[in-house]
């Protein structure tokens, strides 16, 4: 096996170490030689690029540990940063095969590498430290984990706004109920009319609270998306912005009683608010359009505005939160979200997602 | 509340007598409707939209005062409000006010309605207009005694 390797690859000793050597000049990999000492032999151009004025002077001099001056100390299981058992002089070279080290670099300041340090030539105690950097990983695998954070940090919200509007729908609002209707029996208990004066008074005030708790428990989470599906709890939710804002909202929508994942319809429900309620703050129009619709697998959602519009990426008038939610929102069921705005034309929020392959609820 | 009341001549008269852009009257509604709180009469008003609002207790304008009990002038509606959290304050947008003050209409010791004064030009509405619209609220306007 390794002899035809060898015919289909004949590589000479020459060959090989003019390759090392190219290597070595134009790696973008960090390359020091040291001697049992921990003394720098060599390092390599992308070596030099990293390590600051008088360390590198130190090391290119031979002192003694000059890497020191540079190094601020690697990972261990314990520590982030730690000088003990130093992979420099450590009794155990082994550990050493794959570790995280951070450096003091010339123009970024302190920046973790990927290292790797082992011995290459054990007569003469040499040994190579090679390190790759990891800023970028680093940046990735935090966009990441914010990601992740943020879905969870929406799907725990959405769970205790379930939560809490169940209680005031199913508990308090049901209490209420029984005591407004124990006031209407009480009415016609006496003929005084003092009383029936203040019973009435009582009684309009319950109903207008009775009406506070409800809506309050819808805007918290609409049971009706649950219960009734996402054209139900579209328009209810549109007759109250209507109440609330004088806006009015022209829906259209062929998908009817359908039903999707409740995952799919929260997303689909809270997008659908967050960009009326963005055409309510800043678009100063008096009409949305929304159209909700079922074509090949895909729910497809456009809200629509012909307002003052904005240009995509100017500071934000708000928080600028908004858009960020809905996207974030739209990446848990796998969306696709565009946002389009022509200054003076109006607003033209999309979002498509995957409804095929996923079992329906409800 | 047998025989309505002629709201509407009531206010077109404030408004003579006061001067301002717009007065305007929310009246807590019939039972069959919930009791709900609803602009009802104005006058010098652009349109009919704000009409249609349902207010709410505690907010907006007319839900505050309703909510309080206490008048409210925004003397200069900009520099109370931010253009961001203007959408809040529906009337305000819709009759294009820029002064407002609103103050509660008391029957039977309770608050039964608001009453709204704006002008379109800023820091027109002043306490001292407050203050006369609150005594002509006091003596009474229409079916409702203004007595606390």
């Amino acid at each position: 096996m390794e002899r035809s390797d060898a015919e289909v690859m004949p590589i000479k000793n020459d060959q090989l170490s003019a390759m090392m050597m190219k290597m070595y000049e134009n790696s973008t990999e960090a390359i020091f030689f040291f001697d049992k000492e921990g003394t720098a032999l060599a390092l390599n151009p992308a070596a030099e690029k990293i390590v600051d004025g008088e360390a590198l002077k130190q090391l290119i001099q031979g002192a003694e540990k000059a890497i020191c001056q540079a190094c601020r100390g690697y990972t261990s299981e314990k520590d982030l940063h730690t000088c003990l058992n130093c992979y420099l002089s450590s009794s155990q070279p082994d550990d050493f095969s794959s570790f995280q080290v951070y450096l003091e670099t010339k123009n970024l300041g302190v920046v973790p590498y990927a290292a790797t340090f082992h011995t290459i030539d054990s007569e003469n105690g040499i040994r190579v430290f090679m390190l790759r950097n990891l800023s970028k990983q680093f940046k990735t695998q935090e966009k990441l984990y914010q990601n992740t954070m943020m879905k969870d940090v929406i799907k725990a919200q959405e769970n205790e706004r379930i939560r809490i509007s169940r209680e005031l729908h199913d508990g308090v609002a049901q209490e209420l109920l029984s005591a407004l209707v124990d006031i209407r029996v009480i009415k016609y208990m006496t003929s005084e009319e003092e009383v029936l004066k203040k019973m009435k008074q009582t009684e309009a005030t319950m109903t207008r609270l009775l009406d506070d708790i409800r809506s309050l428990s819808v805007e918290l989470r609409p049971a009706a998306l649950d219960d009734l599906g996402l054209e139900a709890a579209f328009r209810s939710h549109f007759k109250r912005i209507q109440q609330s804002y004088g806006l009015n909202v022209e829906f259209t929508s062929n998908i009817s009683k359908n039903r999707y994942g409740s995952e799919i319809e929260t997303v689909i429900y809270r997008v659908c608010q967050e960009a009326i309620l963005n055409s309510i703050k800043y678009a100063q129009v008096d009409v949305v359009k929304v159209n909700l619709s079922e074509q090949e697998h895909t729910l497809h959602l456009i809200v629509q505005d012909e307002g003052i519009g904005f240009v995509y990426g100017d500071k934000p008038i708000g928080t600028g939160l908004g858009l960020f939610g809905m996207r974030e929102r739209s990446e848990i069921v796998f969306g696709d979200f565009k946002v389009s705005s022509v200054i003076g034309k109006g607003t033209k929020v999309l979002l498509n997602v995957p409804v095929g392959d996923f079992p329906k609820e409800g | 509340m047998t025989i309505k009341a002629d709201y509407q001549t009531e206010i077109d008269r404030i408004r003579a007598a006061t001067g301002c852009d717009i007065i305007a009257l929310a009246l807590v509604e019939t039972a069959e409707n919930q009791y709900v709180l609803k602009w009802q009469y104005a006058s010098g008003n652009l349109n009919d939209r704000f009409k249609r609002l349902v207010l709410k207790s505690g907010r907006g304008v007319a839900g505050l005062v309703f909510k309080t009990g206490k008048p409210f002038l925004l003397a200069s509606i900009s520099e109370f409000v931010d253009k961001e959290n203007l959408f809040n304050y529906p009337i305000v947008t819709m009759e294009k006010l820029t002064s407002v003050g609103a103050l509660p209409l008391y029957h039977d010791g309770r608050v039964a309605g608001v009453l709204l004064g704006g002008f379109r030009e800023s820091q027109q509405m002043t306490e001292e207009l407050m203050s006369r619209l609150l005594e002509m609220s006091e003596s009474g306007i229409g079916d409702l005694d203004g007595k606390i």
